[in-house]
């Protein structure tokens, strides 16, 4: 008997686990962490597949006192029994919560647990195609209950085509190192301190000129309205280029490698170049502030650059593009380097080395959605770390509103207008 | 350069234990001993690499970056154990890996250009050398190919994913 259990443990693998090492925010300081595959899947979400695709019935047919059902998948007509207790944590997989939460649901409900029900279930739910994973976002999810759907069908295909188009060079580091070589370099000098702030002052007093001339500078793109919205755009976003490139030279500059460059259609609808600078944070964190600095500044010189070019000519289709121009440039220097967006931008990688919390964004949106009102309840003190995240949300949250608010009286001022 | 020639230790290395001790005596000025407060970064995947080291005591833990500040941790080497040859004899010049102290240790490092004379004025040593350097290299390979499947089941038993009647 003791053999035979002793060969049952053996054929049965041990759960797997990976080490990983975990480096400090100052970059110098390590912990390594053992993760076992048993946690990670702990923290996975099941999610069932569209309400529209399956249906479920009671079987009339069920030994007394035993309750079944039928679970069926409507695209593939396959067909599974499932219990009462397996309906109960059917009825829980919807993408929001994990096993774990699950596995505690299962506990309160029915006063015991038995650990192997769940992983049997999503075994046999797997089998019938009844479990997908959760669509990224919103829209994909809208996309994904409305299949049946032609239009919703093909522009989930189409979203998902526009997301494999990526070109991208894994081999950059190398031109990276060599533009960095042939005059890059000089980007990280203190001339080009000294040369930003000449065009700082040189800019800001064109750009006061400009103001003064603001209807004559209006009129030369109001003449040619579509000619000037198109340049005005392609020249901006060519400019992202260049933040990306000034990114992956400061990455050179401290001697990090610059992983992948290239080209992707964000979120299946946003063109956008990028730079893969992560290997930066391998870095002092001096160097990574710099890259993250740097590439706003870069916005903020072709700024005021451009409102020094036009204010040297005279009014016209090109003066107007230049005004537009500097105007655009300065609105990415600011909303990049603004941290309270949710969104993880370049002030936001400055706010997070300077107040040492490195997953602050997604730190603070769990502790409002999971904390905040529990220690509003029991009116207890807030510690360091949440008290930051508490100002992070709010801060974000108003500036959301802010800016969403700000664009509708800007559209109610230009309609009546 | 270590001060007295330790023949002994160097004949603990696998690389080094059949040459003949009037080699390892020639060779052992070339050595240069680096201490290593726990924590310091010898080296960092995609650096130049210019030196292969010998470990004299302590423990060097070798990881390769996965994302932001997390490192997949390859393995750990001790005292005895040779590592940073690949981008010495290899023909990718910077580091594979990344290699910092887990706890105070003691490196000797050997540069390319001490290795080449060695190589190229000791041919009979050489050989036994790179003999040995073959059964590292296998080693390695086979550990890196039991790091790839161990991987590939955690993350099997991590998704859930029933591969076998699927």
């Amino acid at each position: 008997m003791g053999e035979a259990s002793d060969k049952t443990a053996e054929s049965r693998p041990k759960r797997t686990r990976i080490e990983l090492l975990v480096r400090q925010s100052d970059g110098e300081g390590f912990e390594t962490r053992e993760i076992a595959s048993a946690v990670a899947y702990l923290h996975s979400r099941p999610q069932r597949i569209p309400d529209a695709d399956w249906e479920m019935a009671r079987l009339p047919f069920a030994p007394q006192g035993v309750v079944t059902y039928a679970l069926k998948n409507r695209r593939t007509e396959q067909i599974i029994q499932i219990s009462e207790t397996e309906k109960f944590l059917w009825e829980q997989m919807d993408g929001r919560a994990s096993l774990q939460e699950i596995g505690t649901s299962y506990l309160l409900h029915y006063g015991s647990f038995d650990f192997e029900v769940i992983p049997t279930l999503i075994v046999k739910l797997l089998r019938a195609d009844l479990l997908t994973m959760r669509p990224v976002s919103r829209l994909r999810a809208v996309l994904a209950r409305n299949r049946r759907n032609p239009a919703a069908r093909a522009m989930e295909g189409t979203l998902h085509a526009l997301e494999r188009l990526t070109v991208t060079s894994r081999r950059s580091h190398v031109f990276f190192e060599r533009v960095y070589r042939y005059g890059g370099f000089l980007l990280f000098t203190p001339w080009a301190l000294i040369v930003l702030a000449i065009m700082v002052v040189v800019g800001g007093r064109s750009a006061i000129t400009i103001w003064h001339d603001l209807s004559e500078v209006t009129h030369g793109l109001a003449s040619h309205p579509l000619i000037a919205i198109l340049l005005v755009k392609i020249v901006f976003w060519l400019t992202v280029v260049n933040h990306q490139i000034i990114h992956a030279l400061a990455c050179v500059h401290y001697k990090r490698r610059v992983r992948e460059f290239g080209f992707t259609i964000l979120h299946g609808f946003i063109p956008t170049f990028y730079a893969d600078v992560t290997d930066i944070f391998m870095a002092t964190r001096r160097a990574r502030v710099v890259n993250a600095i740097a590439g706003p500044l870069f916005h903020l010189f072709l700024g005021f650059f451009c409102f020094w070019i036009a204010a040297q000519l005279s009014p016209g289709l090109m003066q107007g593009f230049l005004a537009a121009s500097a105007l655009l440039q300065m609105q990415s220097f600011l909303i990049s380097l603004y941290p309270f967006w949710f969104l993880e931008m370049d002030g936001y990688h400055i706010l997070v080395e300077w107040v040492g919390v490195p997953t602050l964004n997604h730190d603070s949106v769990r502790f409002v959605r999971e904390s905040l009102w529990r220690r509003i309840r029991t009116a207890t003190w807030l510690t360091r770390q949440e008290a930051i995240c508490l100002a992070y949300f709010t801060l974000s949250l108003a500036s959301v509103a802010g800016f969403i608010l700000f664009n509708v009286w800007l559209f109610s001022s230009a309609g009546k207008s | 350069m270590p001060s007295l020639p330790d023949i002994g230790f160097l004949r603990r290395v696998v690389l080094f234990k059949d040459v003949d001790e009037p080699v390892l005596l020639a060779l052992w000025p070339s050595f240069r001993e680096r201490r290593l407060r726990k924590g310091d970064v010898l080296f960092r995947a995609g650096d130049p690499g210019e030196e292969l080291f010998l470990i004299k005591d302590g423990s060097i833990v070798v990881s390769k970056p996965v994302t932001g500040r997390v490192e997949q941790v390859l393995s750990r080497l001790g005292p005895g154990e040779v590592f940073g040859e690949m981008s010495v004899l290899g023909d990718e010049p910077h580091r594979s890996a990344t290699c910092q102290a887990e706890i105070d240790s003691v490196v000797y490092s050997l540069d390319r250009d001490s290795l080449n004379r060695f190589i190229t004025g000791s041919p009979l040593a050489a050989a036994k050398f790179f003999q040995h350097m073959a059964q590292v290299a296998f080693k390695r390979l086979r550990d890196a190919s039991d790091l790839v499947a161990e991987v590939t089941r955690w993350g099997l038993e991590a998704t859930g994913l029933d591969i076998e009647h699927k």
